[in-house]
């Protein structure tokens, strides 16, 4: 009997490798980015060279051969770094996931390598506004004609179409009436002719921007349709448990961060004689916030292990989505409380983590939705919706 | 060209290191250890001047079998292979010794240039490509901010406070980098996956020939004999400005020799 917590000499040196790249840009600049209009093009462009974006998609379309295991770890480091890619989340894990599972051989030809090497940014589009979680209310449409397709419908809360050079879009077949969703996925290239987009303030510390989108009749090609048109729930399946791992990943990364400026803040401010950090109303909090963070890594690699095995995920992904939420709000509250007032300054650059921590509650999928799905799946407790 | 690049691996400089109680050698067990910063540039000169001109980089290390860390770093960044000198026989060994031990090696290998870090960060001797270019007979470009390659003939911009010098040699000879000279790449993925099918030998002092009674703390030509903590940082010096602030902080920086 074999249970091995150990990483490995190549995981090990993968993250080290990507913590070394994104050192040389930091949360310094992250932020800039951020606060300035920038983007975070630049790292992800040498993130694209190096293999780090594409290191889960299969080695013949371009990508490293690994699997969500190297992926989640590649984002984890971004974050404990500063600079989290958030579109990580969506074009390697959910579309190239998707693409490479049930796309056709032409599909997985062209956009699986852009995708591996970072050269092209595809992002996903599920939420619409009258359906919120309830992707069964999805009313995007999409309607025969000719030999192609005719998409109709509004999406919300769609992270960095501004980035992307294609959406993967959800929608329903007209055909297929009202009632219970059977979904099917498109490519929309986002230069497409009633493709329109709106951005959405918010409240973040983000390079990453948030977008309505318009669909106003988008006229694609027959293969703007990912696979066959029944496969629409198996490819969401198959794109979502990612998604959920890499949400943990980028909320890990964040933690990391936070407890590590708030650690070593704690080690070297001395107020009474004594480092701060050997007060426990100081050191309790963080040290919580560590186990949760620890608990969550576990997790968040079970998941990426049972989804690169071939097993089901749901549980797995969804609990340490859940923990790695929970873990990064506790350690930037804690983070923030040990700076005291300097927390919240701009020049500190933690308080900009306050916002960013509390996003993960929400997305890509909310805390409360999470519970509900334990609650139903490993409870077998009745459903209130 | 075949390159020879000599790695070291060494505690790491960011954490507190330590000596070993029993014997006075540096604690390479409970470190942290790394590879050592200035070989990393080392490594990124023997990769670009591989680029340009074809050839082999072989990484060749003497340390104890954690140290192929150090080795898979630096195939992970592109080196093609690498040796490794292990044997229990070379603990404690001076620098002297230490660069019988890699001259034997670098006997066995066919190279064009050697390149290595100006200093370690542990022993921070900074003697070895100097130890090297006596018992290999080859020059010793040494400190270089800047290395070119033309056929045969290596030129070398050798940094120094005021400067630099212009050096220039024919092949065989040995460069010594200071991380002025370029900034070391991280390995790919790819790098990283190509690494463990990379072939590294590992070689006993038997193998290169070299008597283990020659080498080793017992016969070192220099031995650390006692050692004390760096003395805790004492109160800072406080000014108070009584109109006279300026006057008394350029005093206090040119006191030490800061201004």
């Amino acid at each position: 009997m074999t249970l091995d917590f150990d990483e490995g000499d190549e995981l090990r040196d993968l993250r080290a490798a990507v913590a070394d790249l994104a050192g040389r840009y930091g949360h310094r600049w992250f932020l800039e980015q951020a606060r300035t209009g920038g983007t975070v093009q630049e790292l992800w462009a040498e993130a694209g060279k190096a293999g780090f974006l594409g290191v889960n998609l299969p080695e013949e379309h371009g990508g490293g051969g690994g699997g969500m295991v190297e992926l989640a770890v590649v984002l984890e480091e971004l974050g404990a770094a500063g600079c989290p890619l958030l579109m990580m989340v969506v074009s390697p894990a959910i579309c190239g996931t998707v693409i490479a599972r049930y796309g056709t051989p032409d599909q997985r030809d062209r956009w699986l390598p852009g995708i591996a090497d970072g050269t092209l940014t595809m992002a996903f589009a599920i939420t619409e506004p009258d359906a919120g979680s309830n992707s069964h209310e999805i009313t995007t449409t999409a309607r025969r004609e000719g030999d192609g397709w005719v998409l109709s419908g509004q999406k919300i809360w769609i992270s960095g179409v501004d980035v992307a050079d294609a959406v993967l879009v959800v929608a329903r077949l007209a055909d297929a009436g009202k009632g219970t969703l059977r979904p099917a996925l498109f490519v929309v290239p986002t230069g497409a002719p009633g493709l329109s987009r709106t951005q959405i303030p918010m409240e973040l510390v983000s390079p990453d921007n948030q977008f309505q989108l318009f669909l106003d009749d988008v006229v694609l090609p027959a293969d703007a349709l990912v696979g066959s048109p029944d496969a629409g729930i198996a490819q969401l399946f198959a794109g979502l448990n990612p998604e959920r791992v890499m949400g943990a990943a980028y909320s890990l990364g964040t933690a990391r961060l936070a407890l590590d400026r708030a650690a070593a803040y704690a080690r070297d401010r001395r107020v009474w004689g004594t480092p701060i950090g050997a007060h426990q109303g100081v050191s309790h909090p963080l040290a919580a916030a560590q186990v949760e963070v620890e608990l969550a890594r576990l997790m968040m690699l079970k998941a990426a292990w049972l989804i690169d095995s071939g097993q089901d995920a749901g549980t797995a992904a969804n609990s340490a989505k859940y923990a790695a939420a929970e873990a990064v709000v506790h350690a930037v509250d804690a983070a923030v409380q040990t700076h005291g007032g300097s927390g919240l300054s701009q020049e500190n650059g933690i308080g900009a983590l306050v916002t960013a921590s509390r996003f993960s509650r929400i997305a890509p999928v909310s805390r409360e939705m999470v519970l509900n799905f334990v609650a139903q799946h490993d409870l077998r407790l009745p459903r209130s919706y | 060209m075949n390159i020879v690049v000599l790695v070291k691996q060494v505690p790491d400089s960011g954490t507190e290191r330590q000596l070993d109680s029993s014997d006075n050698t540096v604690a390479r067990a409970s470190a942290d250890n790394v590879i050592n910063e200035m070989d990393e540039y080392a490594i990124e000169e023997a990769l670009t001047v591989k680029e340009s001109q074809g050839g082999e980089v072989t990484v060749l290390t003497v340390g104890p079998d954690g140290a192929t860390d150090a080795i898979r770093k630096a195939l992970s960044m592109g080196a093609d292979k690498a040796v490794h000198v292990s044997d229990e026989a070379i603990h404690g060994s001076c620098a002297v010794q230490t660069s019988a031990v890699i001259a034997a090696a670098l006997s066995q290998l066919e190279y064009d240039l050697v390149i290595c870090g100006a200093e370690s960060t542990d022993g921070r001797v900074s003697v070895m490509p100097a130890l090297l270019s006596e018992r290999l007979g080859i020059p010793h470009l040494s400190g270089a901010r800047k290395l070119t390659v033309d056929g045969s003939t290596l030129k070398v911009e050798r940094q120094t406070d005021g400067g630099f010098w212009a050096l220039e040699a024919q092949t065989p000879a040995i460069v010594s980098t200071w991380d002025t000279i370029n900034e070391p790449r991280y390995p790919s993925f790819k790098g990283i996956m190509a690494a463990k099918k990379k072939p590294v030998e590992t070689k006993s002092l038997a193998d290169l020939g070299v008597d283990a009674g020659t080498v080793g703390l017992a016969t070192a030509t220099s031995q650390v004999l006692d050692f004390a903590g760096r003395p805790p940082k004492g109160e800072g010096v406080k000014v108070t400005d009584e109109g006279d602030g300026a006057e008394k902080l350029v005093g206090f920086l040119a006191s030490q020799k800061l201004v």
